[in-house]
């Protein structure tokens, strides 16, 4: 297994010979395929970061997410979340899916 | 290390990104001309009814080749969720006219995609989107004329009734597209 990226809380590593990828939570490894990697990125990118900040909004500050279509349920904080948007976007830069510098316009 | 990544997608994230969001623009679209539909129907303009019916229908058509693409480039194109729909008009010339800038927008939006295209050489989904591009220089065509009949025709009781009855869904147009 080669190591793709590493963010302070996790590691995202990839196996050529089952063409997959492993994501290393620190307590748990979950196998990922290239789509629940996306799915995960939308998901990810579904938070709204700012609801952690309003106590009326999400209380708590925690997110849960379902993974690999329902095989695994997590409970992650702000700087998780965080940390784990970093992985994966740093993850998909490395693995030359994404765009340097994510200099994309969006008009709508 | 393999290349698992590219072997599984052809297009960039952010490309994605950007068809998702077509496809939620062409939902948007489709769902805002059955809106318009059902105020032409309401205001006994039935022609015009008919022919938002039809884009109502080509719009989702859009929608379903931008889908079909985001997945077969190995992407994972979203099921869009369509928020609300203007249902509110004062007028049939307003209706065309909303649906016009409706279409200015959508042909901006199509053209920053093709922008970001060319930016990273993405050849694939600017070949892509070249369809659309011939798409919506006629579709705003389509309603820049209709527009010109107010101009032309009048604006009062039987001049909008004319104008209703020379409103027609071109030939070739429709599902099939
Ligand atoms: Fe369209
Ligand atoms: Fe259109």
């Amino acid at each position: 297994m080669v190591l793709v990226y590493k963010s302070q809380f996790y590691a995202l590593y990839q196996n050529d010979a089952e063409r997959c990828y492993y994501l290393d939570f620190g307590h748990k490894t979950v196998k990922f395929s290239f789509c629940q990697l996306l799915a995960l990125r939308h998901k990810i990118n579904s938070i709204s970061i700012t609801s952690h900040f309003d106590a009326s909004m999400n209380k708590h500050g925690f997110e849960v997410l379902t993974l690999c279509n329902k095989s695994h349920l997590f409970v992650f904080n702000t700087l998780e979340i965080l940390d784990l948007n970093q992985l994966i976007q740093q993850s998909l830069l490395a693995v030359g899916i994404s765009i340097p510098h994510n200099a994309v316009a969006c008009v709508y | 290390m393999k290349d698992i990544a590219r072997q599984r997608m052809s297009i960039s994230v952010e490309t994605m990104d950007l068809l998702n969001n077509q496809i939620k623009m062409e939902a948007h679209a489709s769902a805002s001309y059955l809106a318009m539909a059902s105020w032409c129907d309401q205001n006994a303009f039935t022609q015009s009814a008919a022919f938002f019916y039809n884009q109502s229908v080509e719009e989702r058509s859009h929608m379903m080749k931008i889908f079909q693409f985001v997945n077969d480039c190995g992407g994972s194109a979203m099921s869009p969720a369509v928020g609300e729909t203007n249902h509110d008009f004062s007028s049939l010339e307003e209706v065309f006219e909303t649906a016009l800038e409706q279409e200015i927008q959508v042909t901006k939006s199509i053209h920053n995609i093709v922008n970001e295209c060319k930016k990273n050489n993405d050849y694939n989904v600017e070949n892509f989107l070249q369809w659309f591009i011939v798409e919506q220089l006629e579709e705003e065509k389509t309603m820049r004329d209709i527009l010109d009949m107010f101009d032309l025709i009048g604006r009062d009781g039987i001049a909008l009734k004319m104008i209703d009855e020379r409103v027609t869904i071109s030939e070739g147009e429709g599902e099939t597209e």
